[in-house]
């Protein structure tokens, strides 16, 4: 498993950016991140490679952020993996609440963070199936 | 028309009768509501000190408040079994103001808004459309018994369903609508979409609003939409005075007329409570003195306005109030419906996972009006999924609708990013 933070953004410019300088200034370097074109508000999710520290700084500069878990498996660059995946989450009866990945890993292949209604027993699915599931260090490249 | 002879009185006549009524009002309220009678006696003034009608002004005032802290039933001199209705505003949490009517508060209540119907121009021949929420609120139900005493044909339409509302005008004829301005002109601008040009293809002449003050340009704005010849009169009323029915503007549009022989107007300096000269400006307050269940006295309106009692050019001799200018208190009318931020803000303390500061934003949209309420998102474990932010906003709109039967709309915001106040917050905008 991997930490993740998420952070409420407001429908606002500039909003993002107010993350990403908090990061830049305090060199924390973003691994993936995540939002969608929500109308009001957005949750943004993302993966750092120090996940404590930029959650302590955002929230001292008035953000709310909560840091949860995710599932980080790593996938073969190639056509069809994501479904296999995909549809071994869905046959053990999981349902997928988002997905992104982070895709440069210094030649290392691609990872598709998950979150799925139950995270532990998704987890031991893909193990069964052979899947490798990457930890917190093995985003801290 | 003029449809009581009372409308028509000498100033003398008015007098008399409003002593003789407040005299016997004022006994029965002091014998049978300790409330009053611990108020009176707190003052030191008893029922023989008040010896003409000026001597009105040693009496305490009534304020809301004194209705909650008597909820439901504590300054009703009839009991409960006397009551033939009971109607409700929306209070704070749990506590609604209450009010409630004999038989002969009916008849009353009756009579005076089939005065104010006509003094609008209402006549037997009307189809009258009730664009009002019926219910609680007393306005809907006000109106209607009003407008079945003069003889006029009533569509308890209520509120909402615009185009529905259309159609009824279409196919009853409807002649006459009771609305809020704003929903009458909402109702105007739906029908234009839909085709219809209220001027032309619909008959009705004759807008009876209420529920929240029109001012001059909305007048203005009513003319042009349902047409240059309509009858578009407002008129006044609270629930905790009998709903519609205390005053109504007559067709030369001067003021509205007080029924006097049920309604003694004072104005007051809202600050100090001093009785203020005719023509001056200050808060209006009301002592009812033919109720028999809940009969206030001096009850402070909260409402801003002045008084005229030079004799109407329609031949009334009643004093006439000019539009609400403002109020003496924070309390909005939104969609006819009376709101205190402090509502707004009982309801909001009690939500857990937001912050204690919040901004209320009202607008008037394509003649409606909106709010929104701006407040802190506190708790981040919300921040899993949409879904539980989605159902916090739900939860807020829900209990703000309990609380004051309308519709906001919830806007979270990051924590620390509304405004802090180091004085007197302001946390209402008001852009109406």
């Amino acid at each position: 498993m991997i930490r993740q933070l998420s952070i409420f953004i407001q429908n606002e410019i500039g909003s993002v950016a107010g993350v990403t300088s908090i990061l830049k200034n305090n060199n924390i370097n973003l691994r993936a991140i995540a939002s969608f074109d929500t109308p009001e508000f957005a949750i943004l999710r993302i993966v750092v490679d120090q996940p404590e520290k930029a959650k302590t700084l955002l929230i001292n500069s008035g953000f709310a952020v909560t840091m949860s878990e995710a599932i980080a498996v790593e996938l073969e660059d190639k056509p069809g993996v994501l479904h296999d995946l995909l549809q071994v989450i869905a046959d053990a009866g999981f349902g997928v609440n988002y997905i992104y990945s982070i895709v440069f890993r210094n030649g290392e292949v691609p990872l598709i963070i998950l979150n799925t209604d139950n995270l532990e027993k998704s987890k031991e699915v893909l193990i069964e199936k052979g899947y490798s599931i990457a930890e917190q260090e093995d985003v801290i490249l | 028309m003029i449809w009581a002879k009372e409308e028509t009185l000498t100033r003398q006549e008015i007098e008399e009768i409003q002593f003789t009524r407040l005299k016997d009002t004022l006994k029965r309220i002091y014998d049978k509501v300790a409330a009053y009678r611990e108020k009176m006696d707190a003052v030191g003034v008893g029922c023989e000190d008040i010896k003409s009608l000026d001597d009105i002004t040693k009496l305490p005032f009534t304020v809301k408040q004194d209705l909650r802290d008597n909820y439901p039933y504590g300054l009703f001199t009839v009991p409960k079994k006397e009551l033939v209705r009971i109607h409700a505003s929306s209070g704070t949490t749990g506590k609604p103001t209450v009010v409630g009517y004999t038989k002969n508060d009916m008849d009353m209540w009756t009579e005076c808004v089939s005065r104010i119907a006509c003094m609008g121009g209402a006549t037997a021949d009307d189809v009258a459309q009730i664009s009002f929420g019926y219910g609680m609120f007393t306005g809907a139900l006000g109106l209607h018994y009003g407008l079945e005493n003069i003889g006029a044909s009533v569509v308890p339409a209520s509120c909402g369903n615009t185009q529905k509302q259309i159609m009824y005008m279409q196919d009853f004829g409807a002649t006459l609508l009771v609305a809020t301005p704003s929903y009458a002109l909402h109702i105007a601008e739906v029908a234009r979409d839909m085709g219809v040009d209220p001027s032309k293809d619909l008959n009705v002449k004759i807008g009876l609003f209420g529920g929240e003050g029109m001012t001059e340009p909305m007048r203005e704005e009513m003319y042009r939409l349902w047409g240059s010849d309509m009858k578009a009169t407002q008129n006044y009323g609270m629930s905790e005075l009998i709903g519609p029915g205390v005053s109504g503007e007559c067709l030369e549009l001067c003021g509205m007329h007080i029924n006097e022989d049920h309604f003694i107007p004072e104005i007051i300096d809202p600050d100090t409570g001093e009785v203020l000269p005719p023509g001056e400006k200050g808060e209006l307050v009301v002592t009812c003195i033919t109720k028999e269940a809940l009969p206030l006295i001096r009850y402070r309106t909260g409402d801003i306005t002045r008084l005229f009692y030079e004799p109407c050019k329609c031949g009334r001799t009643t004093v006439r109030m000019e539009n609400i200018s403002g109020r003496s208190d924070d309390m909005l009318v939104i969609r006819g419906v009376n709101v205190f931020p402090s509502q707004i803000e009982e309801v909001l303390l009690n939500v857990k996972e937001i912050g204690a500061h919040y901004e209320i934003l009202v607008e008037r949209k394509n003649y409606l009006d909106t709010m929104e309420i701006k407040v802190e998102l506190a708790d981040e474990t919300l921040l899993d999924s949409y879904a539980k932010l989605g159902e916090l906003e739900k939860k807020i709109k829900f209990s703000l609708k309990t609380v004051l039967g309308l519709d906001a709309m919830i806007k979270l915001v990051a924590p620390r990013s509304l405004k802090r106040f180091e004085g007197k917050a302001r946390r209402v905008t008001d852009l109406r």
